[in-house]
């Protein structure tokens, strides 16, 4: 504090934004084991390990905020959280949208306590009420006791800004980090498969109203790698839902052989069979059914024959590191890590903003019907991650690997698709590269190193997919 | 329809209580209602307790400031019900399959149910009734999961007995501190 000459004055702090730096983890790299097909469980439970998850993965990643339509104006704004930082995103005058740290910069106490809100003029920290714009800038302090204080710079407080905000296609993400490259860099040709949901009629979407939170004691990366590209857990794990909704198990569709595929860039990751329907059946409302076989007639010229299968096949989607959604059933939703063994799960319904009323309305209860606490599919998929992260407690336990090798020798090298393309979507081949992803972010310290490792797409490009 | 059968709708206030007779019999239900669900007897639950009209909705729970209009909850958005007889069907259909996993082992349940006050309506079959539960489930070795809300429902009274017709779940939670809800309330 005595920087300045310290003739009993302290110096003035410097209250910059603070954006961490990456270091690197070549220890924890190892713990995927590529050359083996297996995963080490410490990754799971080692405080170490969620520690540098935090600072490597989601200080650095683009995560997944908000879609546009939860705040249309501005001063509309949600709370959520990047990594476990709390975090406000808020639209700005001029329409753009801005994202900050919910902590007063004074003595650290969030400055918005509520989910959501609209038309906010600014937050106010409730202990000593100090005030900030939309903007995230210092407008006041209760009393203007500070303002009369001759040192105090003003100016030079605020809320510290996400580094960086930008949205593809309705989807707003942010990244601590000032050097990460673009949004669209960190999708890369990804981007080809987001548009199956995100674009695949005019208009545009949009998400439903209010959001289902809920709590599971298990390990972030459990959820994101089972909806990364395991599909082969719906048979078992949700054989009592698709009986319950389809009087029947889960139908992979007739050309499987022919169709089915996984596809991954840089650890996001796709499994699709193409079969038109089959996740959009498993909401239980035929009129979805008929909905999703127009919508992907319409939808062939916009997005080819290909993707036009996807819109409501039996599929499921990461975008590293954990936010995930299902095509044709509409669930999107995001795992934040609250420490190793804790994850809250919020999830949302998207719809297509031109879709009508009353499809809007059964997409909303098919979810709920379906991927919600109480729906019957999400019901049996707590326990099973719970499980899974818990049992490594056990220290002989933890010594024991993981098996991840299913479809080792199902690459793909004649499909023209973007990215890492395997044949099958019953097949480890995304949860590999999840892992692989995992395990570059652990060791590079910089962004050359990260987009030019093994799971960076190969070079191609989608046109002989039309 | 009756603003009292509008699932959207609060009851307006309750200052009809009935008689004891029916006071004491409509309590009476109550208790045995949740005595099939504590037991998981879904399907007898559905056949004996549930209206074929039934609405039965549990919206998600906001934190939002004293001044916001949409208030903690809005129909037509996310909930974790918002069921007809179909979608309580479907719900009942998976608990009866063996391969219902968060559900085999067995759970097992407590619902305990207080607060209870019975209020006539201008229909004379129509009874509102608002009552505080919590519900307890506990699983396997340690797993526990502790609900608590209130519940506003219309009863309606038939050759049969009464049947639950409207039923409103608001529980306390914002995040459900749960992994799922493999019940009823």
């Amino acid at each position: 504090m005595c920087d300045t000459g310290c003739a009993g004055n302290a110096g003035r702090p410097n209250m910059a934004p603070v954006y961490p730096k990456a270091g690197r983890y070549p220890d924890y790299a190892r713990l995927v084991d590529r050359n083996r097909a297996q995963v080490d469980r410490r990754v799971f439970v080692d405080e170490g390990v969620y520690q540098a998850e935090l600072q490597q993965i989601f200080a650095r990643s683009w995560l997944f905020l908000a879609h546009e339509s939860q705040i249309p104006n501005p001063g509309d704004f949600i709370r959520t959280s990047m990594g476990e930082d709390d975090v406000i995103v808020v639209r700005q005058r001029d329409r753009t949208v801005r994202a900050f740290l919910n902590s007063c910069p004074h003595r650290g106490n969030r400055v918005c306590m509520v989910d959501a809100g609209s038309k906010a003029r600014g937050f106010i920290c409730n202990y000593h009420g100090w005030s900030f714009g939309i903007d995230g800038g210092l407008r006041g302090t209760d009393g203007k006791v500070y303002e009369k204080d001759e040192t105090f710079e003003k100016a030079q407080i605020g809320l510290t800004p996400v580094a960086q905000v930008d949205s593809y296609k309705g989807l707003i993400f942010g990244t601590f980090d000032p050097n990460a490259p673009s949004l669209l860099e960190f999708f890369g040709p990804f981007t080809f498969y987001l548009d199956i949901m995100l674009d695949n009629d005019e208009g545009g979407t949009e998400f439903i109203g209010g959001a289902i939170k809920s709590e599971i004691d298990c390990n972030w990366k459990f959820p994101a790698e089972n909806f990364v590209g395991d599909i082969l857990h719906a048979f078992w794990t949700h054989q009592s839902g698709a009986q319950a909704i389809l009087g029947g198990g889960v139908d992979l569709g007739k050309r499987y052989d022919e169709l089915a595929f996984q596809a991954s860039v840089y650890g996001h990751g796709i499994e699709t069979n193409l079969d038109k329907v089959g996740n959009t059946r498993t909401l239980g409302y035929p009129e979805l059914v008929d909905y999703v076989f127009d919508l992907s007639e319409r939808a062939r010229d916009r997005l080819g024959d290909l993707r036009s299968r996807a819109i409501g096949a039996i599929s499921s989607c990461t975008i590293f590191p954990n936010f995930s959604f299902l095509p044709g059933q509409n669930t999107f939703r995001v795992w934040h890590p609250r420490g190793p063994g804790k994850i809250e799960l919020v999830v949302w319904t998207l719809v297509n903003k031109n879709a009508p009323d009353h499809i809007k309305e059964l997409y909303r209860k098919g979810v709920m019907m379906t991927f919600s606490p109480g729906g019957v599919f999400e019901m049996d998929d707590g326990e099973n991650w719970e499980y899974s992260t818990r049992v490594n407690q056990g220290f002989v336990t933890r010594q024991q690997p993981l098996h991840y090798a299913l479809g080792l020798q199902s690459a793909d090298l004649d499909r023209d698709l973007p990215g890492h393309i395997h044949k099958g979507s019953l097949n480890d081949a995304n949860q590999r590269l999840f892992y692989t992803r995992w395990a570059e972010f652990m060791e590079h310290d910089n962004w050359t190193d990260l987009q030019n490792g093994e799971t960076a797409p190969p070079q191609k490009t989608a046109s002989a997919a039309e | 329809m009756l603003d009292l059968l509008d699932i959207s709708k609060p009851f307006a206030d309750l200052d009809a209580p009935v008689d004891l007779e029916t006071e004491r019999a409509i309590t009476r239900w109550l208790h045995a209602e949740v005595r099939l669900l504590d037991a998981e007897r879904y399907q007898e639950w559905l056949t004996r307790c549930i209206d074929p009209d039934i609405r039965y909705w549990m919206p998600d729970m906001e934190t939002r400031r004293r001044d916001d209009p949409r208030g903690m909850f809005a129909y037509g958005e996310a909930a974790y019900f918002d069921d007809s007889w179909k979608e309580l069907e479907i719900r009942v259909k998976r608990y009866n399959e063996p391969s219902a996993w968060a559900d085999n082992p067995q759970t097992r349940h407590l619902h305990q149910i207080s607060n209870i006050e019975v209020n006539a309506t201008e229909d004379p079959t129509l009874f509102a009734v608002h009552s505080v539960f919590t519900n307890v489930r506990n699983r396997n070795e340690a797993d526990q999961d502790i609900v608590h809300g209130r519940r506003e429902d219309v009863l309606r009274a038939g050759p049969g007995g009464y049947r639950l017709l409207r039923r409103r779940v608001f529980i306390v939670q914002n995040v459900l501190l749960s992994k799922n809800l493999n019940t009823f309330f």
